[in-house]
């Protein structure tokens, strides 16, 4: 391994057992002067995309100095963060769970939509848009199938009842375990796309008994759905459109099948306490326009929340994205306030069906 | 020199650095989350009924311990005898061997997990090759199973046992076995009546840790078994990704933590226990094998030719077994074990050179794009100097407190030490979300937020202990008698453990550091939440965009880390390993 062995950087840190109570003094010090933004843009890829056509541009327009974070935030990072008073970053990248428990937690900055433009707030799918987060990526969990598995002329899977109908479409199959299938269950079971919320948990969970003994592989995290579709373990798979897009870009023998796709996003917010929140306020609202969501989806395929980013992408480009009009169309919005909503025995509905499912993993 | 006679007098003294650095990072802020466990300053029950009102939450619970004990009984049952050849094998054999048992350790969990389903999968190895030659028409179902599981987890956590092992039966004297064997105890005897007692600490030592780290285990059963295959920690972490509440989490935190007080105490969580007492039992048992003591005093008399001595360490090892078959036997042994722990890695170094854009195996191609992606991008080789220096640091922090402290515990009450010995090792029985969080809370009170000098410290209280429990191992067969000759002689305290007693544990020692570095370069829950997203280190990098897409340069990196130990380890055996057993027959010499 070959790395600069820097002799001043090792005598800072060494030292800095003496002297690190006053550089954290220090540090917080700089972050409180104007000019200044520090934000967590995700990792890898993701977070590289962000610098480049986030970051960058903010910076060349308002003359603000932004410090770019390759990282997320967890929930656990920002409970602490928030409740110790020692909020070190400006703007993070939220799920829409911890956006919908705000009212009940506190931990965001409410969005200045002030300033925003009428025609880009407006175009922001409204969904994806709350008095705490605003959208930036719409993505799905989606149904993919292997083309091999299922060539063009014979019947292919496009519902989630005929994915759970073993008999005619066999395959091997994989579902989510991370977020559970309810949904899916639902919708397999026979339930409207509009009656989904409130959800029957125990319908859905019979559901689910019936393709239990049918999944190869319960996933959990993006990485391991995009290795399972590429070493071609299974043919029938619930997954992001994002790796199933990466992996069809790369040549493999896949398709998309939108129908019934169940619809996430992520969205940007301020964290309660931020030592910037102007900055951040600004940073956010400049993110979120349309020409900026387009270049980052030319880099990164995902779909934007600003649905005027469409008018400036491809044509080919926008059928692969999550929120594209046509998709949204046939695709089920997951529904955070929902999942948040605390029932008469005190527990919200996401606790709920979290005991339900650790209880029906062991059956 | 009066300070060291006082401390001579309490040696319980020795643990306080640790025990300080401890409370102030840790120690405060988990009563206040155990207070919060009980809704303070309401004080209730809630979130601890809570927890046992689920029915899954105590099955859960109950298969997080059979999974740990299990993968903890393959561990010993296989790492004993490794441990028992490694020590056997010559001088620079054995150095090998160390070095190729770490090796696999250091390489990321993330890919090492992902070999393994490029050799049990559905479409791996063993599958296609059982497929191709037709004797299987489906793939048998190797993964994602229980099976699969201990498969994963006995993989990481062999080195976790091998090497506590090692430094343990590399500080018992041979020549004791050898004495066995030369008044006639069969091969077997000498061994189990000698040997085995002796080796007793480094056992204790070696599946306490592993069955405490296999505790908190989340990836790899999430990885390699079945959706029925969940750990706590597996239930824990996508709770606190999803729906995240402090007293629900520490509550069942303090219950693990129980759970786990209750199976250590069961299988013994004196660490020191052997000192004096197995050294008595060993010597009963074989004094009562002695025709009389005048034959012993003539045996004993040839132990002093070290020639002699030397020819009947090396008889022994011919003569474990059955003449050469105990030899083709032990090398077949190794060469398996070996092999389990090496393939896999094997696979990461394949795979780093893939030309395609996936972690794939076989490779599409080859190229050296992922290390070009590494040494190319100043964020990656920034990161892994920025874990090294906290690596070193954390090394050489917890080695020193933590050496202090299992010397003090060596000497105190045995209950004290029990008590003790388990709040030292809280921070590894801890579910590590919880861990992160108390430190959080630790650091924030003493200004070390997002600091070098505060990811240390969180390091830090977990590596103290490792070197607690692995120098606790040595220093239980370390005849105390030695420092008082050398007392009696007029040493000073300070002067009798430095030249007696330091030399004679120096493997556990090293032991210890070198887990304390890797424990602290590994690190990744609780620096993502110190870290304060100032400091970034090489896991935290390895693991930031893990949710969306493996990027293949941690397969590079994997290699590189693989590599680094070849040199780092050659270095501390040059310098440390060496001496111990040399001068451990130097000194047996000398007591004889």
């Amino acid at each position: 391994m070959s790395f600069s062995i820097n002799r001043r950087r090792f005598i800072q840190s060494t030292s800095a057992i003496a002297a690190g109570a006053m550089a954290c003094n220090v540090g917080r010090a700089v972050a409180q002067s104007s000019g200044e933004l520090k934000v967590a843009l995700n990792g890898g890829d993701y977070g590289n995309a962000c610098i480049q056509v986030y970051v960058k541009p903010f910076e060349a327009e308002t003359g603000i100095k932004v410090t770019p974070i390759t990282d997320g935030v967890t929930p656990a990072a920002l409970e602490l963060m928030v409740s110790t008073n020692t909020v070190s970053v400006d703007v993070i990248p939220v799920d829409p769970d911890t956006d919908a428990r705000v009212p009940e937690t506190g931990y965001l900055e409410k969005i200045d939509y002030s300033l925003y433009k009428k025609d880009e707030l407006d175009a922001i799918l409204d969904f994806t848009r709350s008095p705490y987060s605003v959208g930036s990526i719409v993505y799905a969990y989606c149904m993919v199938y292997s083309t091999e598995r299922f060539p063009a002329d014979k019947p292919r899977p496009a519902s989630w009842s005929e994915f759970w109908d073993v008999s005619k479409y066999p395959g091997v199959r994989t579902l989510c375990a991370e977020v559970p299938p309810l949904e899916e269950a639902l919708l397999a079971d026979g339930v409207p796309a509009d009656a989904i919320y409130p959800m029957n948990i125990d319908r859905a969970f019979a559901s689910l008994d019936k393709i239990k003994p049918h999944i190869r592989k319960w996933w959990r995290s993006g990485s391991e759905i995009e290795q399972l579709m590429q070493d071609k373990v299974v043919d029938l798979a619930q997954s992001f459109d994002g790796g199933a897009n990466a992996l069809i870009d790369n040549g493999a023998p896949l398709e998309i099948n939108w129908n019934q796709a169940k619809l996430t996003w992520e969205s940007w917010a301020i964290p309660k306490g931020s030592p910037n929140v102007r900055n951040a306020q600004r940073f956010i609202e400049f993110i979120t326009r349309a020409d900026r969501q387009a270049a980052f989806a030319q880099i990164m395929p995902y779909g934007p929340a600003n649905r005027n980013a469409y008018k400036h992408l491809p044509e080919a480009l926008q059928r692969k994205l999550a929120s594209h009009p046509d998709h949204v169309a046939s695709s089920i919005a997951t529904n955070p306030k929902w999942y948040a909503e605390v029932g008469s025995d005190g527990l919200a509905n996401a606790e709920r069906i979290r005991q339900r499912w650790n209880e029906w993993i062991l059956q | 020199m009066k300070m060291f006679q006082a401390l001579g007098r309490m040696p319980i003294v020795l643990t306080a650095p640790a025990l300080a650095v401890l409370l102030v990072v840790f120690g405060i802020p988990i009563i206040l989350l155990f207070l919060t466990s009980l809704s303070a300053p309401a004080f209730s029950l809630a979130n601890y009924e809570a927890f046992f009102g689920q029915p899954a939450k105590i099955r859960v619970l109950l298969q997080t311990v059979e999974i740990s004990v299990v993968a903890t009984a393959i561990c010993l049952f296989i790492g004993y005898p490794t441990a028992y050849l490694i020590v056997a094998a010559s001088k620079y054999l054995r150095m090998a061997l160390i070095v190729l048992v770490i090796v696999p350790y250091l390489s990321s969990g993330l890919v090492q997990t992902y070999a393994w389903t490029v050799i049990i999968g559905d479409r791996g190895m063993i599958n296609n090759l059982l497929l191709d030659h037709g004797i299987i028409s489906s793939p048998l179902p190797l993964i994602y199973n229980r099976m699969a599981v201990y498969i994963g987890m006995v993989h990481i956590m062999l080195p976790m046992i091998i090497l506590p092992l090692v430094s343990v039966m590399m500080g018992i004297d041979k020549s004791l076995m050898a004495a066995a064997r030369s008044m006639g105890a069969r091969p077997f005897a000498a061994f189990w009546r000698v040997f085995f007692p002796l080796s007793m600490p480094g056992v204790r030592s070696g599946s306490l840790l592993v069955f405490v780290i296999c505790l908190g285990f989340y990836i790899t059963p999430a990885a390699l078994g079945g959706l029925g295959d969940a750990m706590l920690s597996t239930i824990m972490a996508s709770q606190v990704q999803t729906y995240f509440d402090t007293g629900r989490v520490a509550a069942e935190a303090f219950v693990l933590l129980a759970v786990a007080i209750i199976v250590l105490s069961m299988l013994g969580l004196d660490l020191s226990v052997t000192q004096g007492r197995t050294a008595q039992r060993a010597g009963k048992s074989w004094v009562s094998w002695l025709p009389s003591s005048g034959g012993q005093k003539r045996y004993r008399s040839e132990l002093i030719a070290p020639l002699r001595a030397k020819r009947w360490t090396a008889q022994l090892y011919r003569a474990a077994g059955d003449g050469c078959w105990s030899n083709v036997v032990g090398a077949m042994l190794l060469m398996v074990v070996m092999f389990y722990l090496l393939f896999p890695g094997l696979l990461v170094v394949v795979m780093s050179f893939s030309a395609g854009k996936f972690l794939t195996f076989p490779p599409l191609g080859l190229s050296l794009q992922w290390y070009r992606s590494f040494f190319g991008n100043p964020s990656w080789y920034a990161a892994a100097w920025t874990s090294i220096q906290i690596g070193a640091m954390v090394a050489i922090l917890s080695t020193m407190v933590g050496t202090l402290a299992a010397y003090g515990l060596s000497r105190t009450f045995p209950r004290l030490r029990r008590i003790l010995t388990m709040v030292i090792l809280t921070p590894i029985c801890f579910p590590v979300i919880v861990v992160g969080i108390a430190t959080y809370l630790g650091l924030v009170k003493l200004g070390l937020l997002g600091s070098m000098t505060g990811v240390i410290l969180a390091h830090t209280i977990g590596a103290i202990g490792y070197v607690v429990v692995i120098v606790s191992g040595t220093l239980a067969n370390f005849d105390r008698r030695l420092e008082q000759a050398a007392k009696s002689l007029r040493a000073s305290p300070w002067k009798a453990f430095m030249r007696v007693t330091l030399p004679l544990i120096r493997p556990g020692i090293v032991g210890g550091a070198v887990f304390a570095f890797l424990h602290s370069f590994d690190e990744l829950v609780i620096t993502s939440l110190v870290a304060g997203f100032s400091v970034r280190t090489l896991p935290l990098k390895m693991w930031e965009d893990i949710r969306h897409h493996t990027d293949p340069t941690i397969a590079a990196v994997s290699v590189l880390l693989m590599v680094l130990p070849v040199f780092c380890l050659i270095v501390l055996h040059v310098v440390g390993w060496r001496s111990g057993p040399s001068s451990q027959r130097a000194l047996s010499d000398h007591r004889t």
